[in-house]
């Protein structure tokens, strides 16, 4: 039995209950927590891919595509792309960061310098 | 910069070579690669997804091979029973589940609807409120997980034992689903394809996200960290043909993305970084032999001593360190993936001495070049300068850089260890660190362009003055580091970065031998001063074994004659160390008494 249409019925109907009912438990804010959140997505991923397995259907595919897409506008539309893995602070952070060393460093520089030429003077 | 990854690929393919080791790596990778790439939630299935929830599935495969006739709702798993497959417009009902504090007595309803959906209830609250024995208000508290755990619990050797196999293949789930979720959000804000002409659809492979392609195209991103035996540094291709659809294996007709290579070398790569590292270490083993002994040379002889010297010895001192720090940083952190694992706050403070001394090495240099410039371009070959401006500059301005990214990087960016080099965070110290190389730089060719216009003044032959600026150069740029600033890029060969990487580390890690060399053993002076102690010395022993007046006196004159050239030299200093040569000497000397007569 080759990979049919109905791989799309089957994960709509066999796995997104699951997680509806995982994410009403949580609070609607809460949909943007990763940790909160990790767990259930994880079995949704695996729910799909079982059911691919047991249709014979290659995992992923267009369907599981557009089946995480409609998931993510339903349940992920308005939580901020980054925040997952480790991160880079935002520039306006890091620019900061790190033009202020260079800054001093060049500052200081210039100082020895100055200071080792007007002891020249002295001497 | 070119290093950096130099060194990242030393670190990651350390770290990988040894957890693969200690670890069974998943499934032969070169098969996988043209099946499911997901295989490895296969093994903990039973783990993920609950007995009954399996048995519905089973029965879901099952499914759809005999026509019904008429509308029906298709077979469901709502999370703890299986609907089997209902004609439109019933009622379908079966008992509670076997789970604590259910009645099995109880029956749950569901209702299939005329066009065959599923009415689906909103909450737990309705769904299950028959099932449940106790009070009411214990409903909203009850998560759903927990129903789950009664199941899984079954097993719990399985569960209690974290083996590191367990931990591994957890943390590559981990990252790879979240890929997964990034990829997802991704392509939902993404702006829709707007070009024209075919195109794939932007996708999920599995591993990695792919944008929208146009037909024809190879399209291309480096290997994904996930295992240890990828190699973050290759790429993988995925081809969109001319119809518009992503490439499918011809074996196994599925979409397919080449991750072939992210493991073809790896083996001869972790061959190569073995090699690096074990040459990094001697490096540094030989560069620290070698700066104790010229330390040691440049105390014990107090002729020596000037203020040049004073500054060798302190950029001698922040190489030892350096490359003591850097030896304990190799052996006990990168070569170790427990203590990166277990994350003690001891290797974030090696972390952050490690950066202060690679600081203070480069700042030396930079103080080095400051008292060059100063004695030969701003004020030529007077003696005194005060040193304490070049202490601080050295030895206590690299803490700013060091705790500003000691800050920066517990707050943001706090990995394991602080092993992470795929942060921006590390220009906190490497800005000024070629800051200051760039300021070397100028300084060099400064005073090469002084030393080069004095040469030509004193009218000698052109090939001789060149000579001598490019020797002279030569010899000052592994003093001033500024090997770092010209080779910055790694090139795309593999064998021409095979090469780069063995040049590059060799300069690195020798540095400390060869600035050892070039500064102290290859020194007219030292040589000078240590042939004189080796012949007081054989000339004391000489007397020891035969004791007769006449070679006493002889001894005695030989000392005496020793004296004098040392106190000659030491009002030449600055002119002879120059160069470091002594036969060199004669030109500058000249050049010093034009000075003088000009």
């Amino acid at each position: 039995m080759a990979c049919s249409s109905h791989y799309g019925n089957a994960i709509e109907e066999f796995c997104l209950a699951k997680f509806k009912l995982d994410m009403e438990v949580l609070d609607q804010r809460q949909w943007c927590s990763w940790e909160d959140t990790v767990e259930s997505y994880g079995e949704l991923t695996n729910c799909t891919f079982l059911v691919a397995l047991k249709m014979n259907c290659f995992w992923p595919n267009q369907m599981v595509d557009e089946f995480f897409i409609r998931v993510h506008r339903h349940y992920f539309h308005d939580c901020s792309l980054s925040g997952r893995l480790l991160h880079d602070p935002p520039n306006r952070i890091l620019g900061p960061f790190i033009v202020v060393p260079i800054l001093v460093t060049l500052l200081m520089t210039a100082l020895v310098v100055w200071r080792s030429k007007r002891s020249e003077g002295i001497v | 910069m070119g290093w950096q990854e130099t060194l990242w690929l030393l670190t990651s393919f350390i770290l990988s070579v040894t957890k693969a080791g200690t670890t069974e790596t998943k499934s032969e990778p070169t098969a996988d690669l043209s099946l499911t790439p997901v295989m490895m939630a296969v093994e903990g299935e039973r783990l993920i997804m609950t007995q009954s929830q399996y048995k519905c599935l089973e029965l879901l495969s099952r499914d759809g091979s005999h026509n019904k006739t008429g509308l029906f709702c298709s077979r469901f798993w709502d999370g703890l029973l299986c609907w089997d497959e209902t004609p439109a417009g019933t009622f379908a009902s079966q008992n509670c589940p076997d789970y604590p504090s259910f009645d099995p007595l109880e029956k749950v309803t569901k209702y299939c609807d005329e066009s065959g959906n599923w009415v689906h209830s909103s909450s737990i609250n309705k769904t299950w409120s028959h099932c449940l024995t106790f009070s009411k208000e214990k409903i909203k508290t009850l998560p759903v997980h927990g129903f789950l755990e009664t199941e899984t619990e079954m097993d719990p050797t399985a569960e209690s034992q974290v083996s590191p196999v367990v931990t591994q293949k957890a943390e590559e789930r981990k990252k790879i689903i979240d890929g997964q979720y990034k990829c997802f959000e991704k392509m939902n804000r993404d702006q829709p394809y707007n070009k024209s002409g075919l195109y794939c659809n932007r996708t999920w492979d599995g591993w990695l996200c792919w944008d929208d392609t146009p037909a024809g195209m190879y399209t291309s991103q480096y290997c994904p960290n996930y295992f240890p035996d990828f190699d973050s540094t290759e790429k993988v291709t995925k081809y969109c043909d001319e119809t518009g659809n992503w490439f499918r294996h011809p074996e196994t007709n599925r979409t397919w993305s080449n991750y072939t290579l992210c493991i073809a070398h790896t083996k001869d790569k972790l061959k190569m970084a073995y090699i690096l590292y074990y040459m990094a270490i001697v490096g540094h083993a030989l560069s620290i032999v070698s700066l104790l002994i010229s330390l040691a040379i440049f105390f014990y002889f107090r002729s020596l001593s000037c203020q040049r010297i004073t500054l060798h010895k302190n950029l001698f001192f922040s190489y030892v360190l350096n490359s003591a720090c850097t030896i304990v940083n190799l052996i006990t952190v990168v070569n170790n993936p427990k203590v990166v694992q277990r994350n003690p706050i001891g290797c974030k403070v090696l972390h952050f001495f490690h950066m202060y001394m690679l600081g203070c090495n480069y700042f030396w240099m930079l103080c080095e070049g400051i008292y060059l410039h100063t004695l030969i371009v701003v004020a030529v070959f007077a003696e005194e300068q005060h040193l304490h401006w070049y202490y601080l500059l050295g030895w206590g301005f690299p803490l700013v850089p060091a705790s500003i990214h000691a800050v920066a990087r517990k707050k943001y960016f706090d990995d394991n260890c602080w092993m992470s080099v795929e942060t921006h965070l590390l220009y906190v110290v490497h800005g000024p660190i070629m800051a200051a190389l760039l300021v070397n730089l100028f300084f060099l060719l400064n005073i090469v362009r002084v030393l080069v216009t004095k040469l030509r003044d004193t009218h000698r032959a052109e090939s001789n003055m060149y000579m001598k600026a490019v020797r002279a150069t030569l010899i000052l740029v592994p003093l001033l580091g500024i090997q770092f600033v010209i080779f910055p890029w790694r090139p795309e060969n593999r064998l021409a970065g095979e090469i780069y990487d063995y040049i590059m580390h060799i300069l690195m890690h020798y540095q400390g031998l060869l600035v050892a060399t070039i500064f102290c053993f290859f020194n007219g002076e030292v040589q000078g001063a240590l042939k004189r102690q080796w012949m007081q010395y054989k000339a004391q022993w000489g007397q020891r074994r035969r004791e007769h007046c006449s070679m006493r006196s002889t001894s005695y004159t030989a000392t005496s004659i020793t004296e004098v050239p040392a106190f000659m030299y030491h009002h030449d200093c600055n002119s002879e160390h120059l160069n470091g040569k002594q036969t060199e000497d004669s030109e500058l000397v000249a050049l010093k008494m034009g000075e003088t007569y000009a």
